[in-house]
């Protein structure tokens, strides 16, 4: 299946419950319109034999900095590949400022556990149903917030003026 | 008499164990000498690489990569500069493709030829560091006579390359590659007819396929458990789809297919470069328009390369200003680290010590 195809397919087959991005110019990109469906979302693709998207690669949070509206400020972008395949796919979620939250994949892709440790401890997103969320890349006694975040600045940081 | 009563206990093996390749720790849980339980600690290293990026511009980022996992620095700028160059469609002059064919290739025969002797010296044996340090020399001596840097390179710009070769940069890297080629039966008389070096090595940590795939292990690691999956093939980068070149896979999983599994590759890597080296074409190393001040048209992209370590890969987030809004680095080390607890169990700690090192596991890549 070239990149074209599977775009198309995918498309079609998940209408209505994932979006395609235009700013994916090289492997397809689709948004998961409701955050609630990303595991069942995940499933049906891992389970789909015309896709078999059986290996994550990458997840990373995303803090995009715009707080109005409230709703779209956090992002998390998860790239999923197919070994058997040699199909690749991106997916993205969009998280509310207030109270993120995201379901663990665990469940689909064993490999979502350490990635989404740092979901929690540099952004400050929960991770629904994970069992191990705490102090991971940062020191223990680390108590200064989540310092991915845009608004976080580091005590001896000096922000230059812009040109 | 008393009945003995046995009970677990506690040990750090880290932060600073010499066998663990960077500062890592592991928590262990042992019944006597038996491993039952396997916590990795990680986070010695964390220098917030992927927060120091969003206040930096994308020419910025470059050298930084290169801190990223030291021991392949080549890919690393690669990685990047290759992801900027998808988000902004920049078409990057033949002869800088093929410098950079070569030099990634280069840099993944001298990081297997590191993993050669380490490895050995991990389980015990010392004469084969000083043989895969040897011959790693004759590589980094080129890197350094072409850029100046014998570790931390800044090679590969956005765009191109930095700069162009030596004019005799062609015979001395053929006559590195022939050296090479031909101390690989040294290497594999040195361990492979030792009984001890089979013991220590020969079906100890199998890592299934499934639970490979399932926790995302990449590169050698995977291949040595039997599923044949290269992105230097599946997904292709650079020029790797017009060479002529195999893609070594070993079926068992066990440190000792980990380990002759690199060097199959080193085998593979030679004949790459050797052909890229024919191929040589003269020309531009950079592309026009690319300057210092580049700004990346908004956008997003997930760019991959398959590095000796397995994939790594760079998310990079652009609003079209100057610098990026987020880089999320992967590194292949990061997967082969999380799946550690779930295969390596109930062996002895000294077979642990051997599991970690075929693993080849490079800490500053873990924690970024």
């Amino acid at each position: 299946m070239t990149r074209e195809e599977l775009a198309a397919y995918a498309t079609e087959k998940f209408a209505g419950r994932l979006t395609p991005l235009a700013t994916g110019k090289y492997d397809p990109l689709f948004l998961v319109n409701d955050a609630g469906d990303l595991l069942a979302v995940a499933r049906a693709l891992k389970e789909d034999p015309k896709l078999q998207l059986e290996y994550l690669c990458n997840a990373g949070a995303i803090d995009t900095g715009k707080i109005d509206p409230p709703d779209k400020r956090f992002e998390i972008h998860y790239s999923v590949a197919s070994l058997q395949l040699s199909l690749r796919l991106d997916l993205k979620v969009v998280l509310p400022a207030g109270k993120p939250e995201v379901e663990s994949l665990q469940p689909v892709w064993p490999a979502a556990d350490w990635f989404e440790r740092e979901f929690w401890e540099l952004f400050g997103i929960h991770v629904r149903n994970h069992n191990h969320l705490g102090q991971f890349l940062l020191p223990d006694d680390w108590n200064q917030g989540f310092p991915m975040r845009k608004d976080w600045d580091a005590p001896d940081f000096v922000r230059m003026p812009e040109k | 008499m008393a009945e003995l009563r046995t009970e677990e206990f506690v040990v750090n093996m880290g932060p600073h164990h010499p066998s663990t390749h960077g500062v890592c720790r592991l928590m262990l849980t042992m019944d006597g000498e038996i491993v039952t339980k396997i916590e990795p600690v990680i986070g010695y290293l964390h220098r917030s690489i992927e927060k120091i990026c969003e206040n930096r511009t994308y020419a910025q980022c470059v050298p930084l990569m290169d801190r990223v996992e030291y021991v392949t620095a080549m890919s690393c700028g690669y990685m990047f500069a290759g992801a900027v160059e998808k988000l902004g469609g920049i078409e990057v002059p033949l002869r800088a493709q093929y410098l950079r064919t070569i030099m990634l290739e280069l840099n993944r025969i001298a990081s297997h030829l590191l993993f050669y002797g380490v490895t050995a010296m991990d389980i015990g044996a010392y004469t084969p560091f000083l043989y895969g340090l040897r011959e790693r020399e004759l590589i980094i001596d080129l890197f350094e006579e072409t850029c100046g840097q014998r570790l931390t390179y800044n090679y590969i710009r956005i765009g191109g390359v930095s700069q162009d070769i030596r004019p005799d940069f062609v015979p001395k890297c053929r006559e590195a590659l022939n050296v090479i080629s031909a101390k690989m039966s040294d290497y594999t008389g040195l361990l492979n007819e030792n009984p001890i070096w089979i013991h220590r090595t020969k079906g100890v940590g199998v890592l299934p396929a499934d639970l490979a795939k399932a926790y995302g292990v990449s590169g050698p690691n995977l291949r040595a458990s039997g599923v044949n999956y290269d992105i230097r093939r599946n997904d292709p980068y650079l020029l790797y789809d017009k060479f002529d070149w195999n893609v070594a896979v070993r079926p068992n999983g066990d440190c000792f297919d980990r380990y002759m599994l690199r060097l199959d590759e080193i085998m593979q890597s030679i004949r790459i470069v050797t052909q890229a080296l024919d191929g040589l074409p003269d020309g531009e190393i950079m592309a026009k328009g690319v300057t210092v001040n580049y700004k990346a048209p908004a956008g997003e992209v997930y760019h991959r390369v398959e590095n000796s370590r397995g994939e790594l890969g760079v998310y990079i987030q652009s609003d079209g200003g100057k610098k990026p809004v987020r880089v999320k680095i992967r590194g292949g080390s990061y997967n082969s680290l999380m799946v550690l607890p779930h295969f390596a169990t109930n062996r002895m700690i000294a077979d642990l010590v051997a599991i970690f090192a075929t693993l080849d596991v490079i800490m500053p890549e873990v924690d970024r």
